[in-house]
């Protein structure tokens, strides 16, 4: 994982739009959810980290994530965004990929 | 009353959630009867993939976790003498949604094969964490219906056990074991837990300075009242 590049990373959220998409998602002492499938209408990256990121998807819903400091686009063409805190501890997850997250 | 057979192999085996249970919570006793020759066997429910330290500064993410945190509990396992390890893939989080009739009778096959002198797991109250407390009801509940007698015990929380009464148990319910000379092969697997130990600065200090904070003594709990305590410092 690296900081993000707000740039780079908003172009790599953006190549979801208009394609089917397996979120895994969390805050981390709370709630997670996996492989959720949504057809992806739009897609924002906002603020100046750290990051806001949002998701319209299936004509109805919203995704909302804040707080992401980190990303890595990996070998298998996901894109992994992330929220550290200032000692390496996760605090949000929020994961795409084209095909299901192992289980 | 088993009496031990000083020409038999002694047979351990653990069972717990996440990988650094082992460490953390009870690893000089297992580097104590390591290093004594005692076979050990290690199950861990899950690979400890949803756990929020990842390294300080962060080197894994959600999706690397699972094999990272693998590997470092093998390092983990050949440093405290643990030979064998197996994983139940269950995933973090989850195992007290997992069927528990399906867990009873995987842990109570190993059980089986392995007819071990001494069976360790988390009180399933006390464990702490919902994945510790239904890894060690599923396990009593296989010890109970094994034919084994007298060896299931709890482990405890650092010097919690040294008060058994703030409990509810009294010494007799307590074996206290001398850790005091196997606190560098302990620091040695914190270590190996990089990803989860790398936030705590006190276990990177120089050797001597970082084992002067483990205890001299690791506490566990008698988990089988059917059977009188074999020994107040002894497991086996």
């Amino acid at each position: 994982m690296i900081p993000i590049d707000k740039i780079s990373a908003e172009r790599a959220l953006q190549a979801f739009v208009g394609s089917d998409a397996y979120i895994h998602s969390e805050a981390t002492s709370f709630t997670f959810v996996r492989n959720f499938k949504v057809n992806v209408t739009h897609a924002f990256l906002a603020g100046d980290g750290p990051y806001r990121a949002a998701l319209r998807f299936d004509g109805h819903g919203w995704l909302r994530t804040e707080a992401l400091t980190h990303y890595e686009q990996d070998g298998n063409g996901r894109l992994l965004l992330a929220g550290f805190d200032d000692r390496g501890r996760m605090n949000v997850a929020f994961h795409l990929g084209k095909e299901p997250f192992p289980e | 009353m088993n009496t031990p057979d000083k020409t038999k192999q002694r047979k351990l085996l653990a069972v717990f959630a996440h990988p650094d249970d082992e460490t953390f919570i009870c690893g000089g006793t297992l580097a104590k009867y390591g290093s004594a020759g005692v076979e050990m066997t290690l199950v861990s429910a899950t690979r400890g993939e949803m756990g929020r330290r990842m390294g300080n500064p962060p080197y894994l993410n959600r999706e690397t976790m699972p094999a990272a945190r693998e590997q470092e509990l093998r390092q983990a396992c050949e440093i405290l003498g643990i030979s064998r390890l197996q994983f139940f893939d269950i995933r973090d989080k989850t195992v007290e949604f997992h069927d528990a009739a399906e867990l009873e009778a995987r842990i109570g096959a190993i059980i089986d094969e392995l007819q071990p002198d001494v069976v360790l797991t988390f009180h399933e109250t006390l464990g702490g964490h919902p994945d510790h407390c239904a890894i060690g009801k599923a396990t009593k509940a296989a010890y109970m219906r094994s034919g084994l007698e007298g060896g299931l015990y709890y482990i405890s929380f650092g010097s919690t056990m040294a008060k058994p009464e703030r409990s509810g148990y009294t010494r007799q319910d307590i074996v206290k074991i001398d850790v005091s000379k196997h606190k560098r092969t302990k620091l040695d697997a914190f270590r190996a837990h990089r990803c989860q130990t790398e936030i705590d600065e006190w276990v990177w200090l120089p050797d001597h300075e970082a084992m002067s904070y483990f205890g001299d003594y690791e506490y566990f709990i008698v988990g089988d009242g059917r059977a009188p305590r074999r020994s107040p410092v002894d497991l086996f």
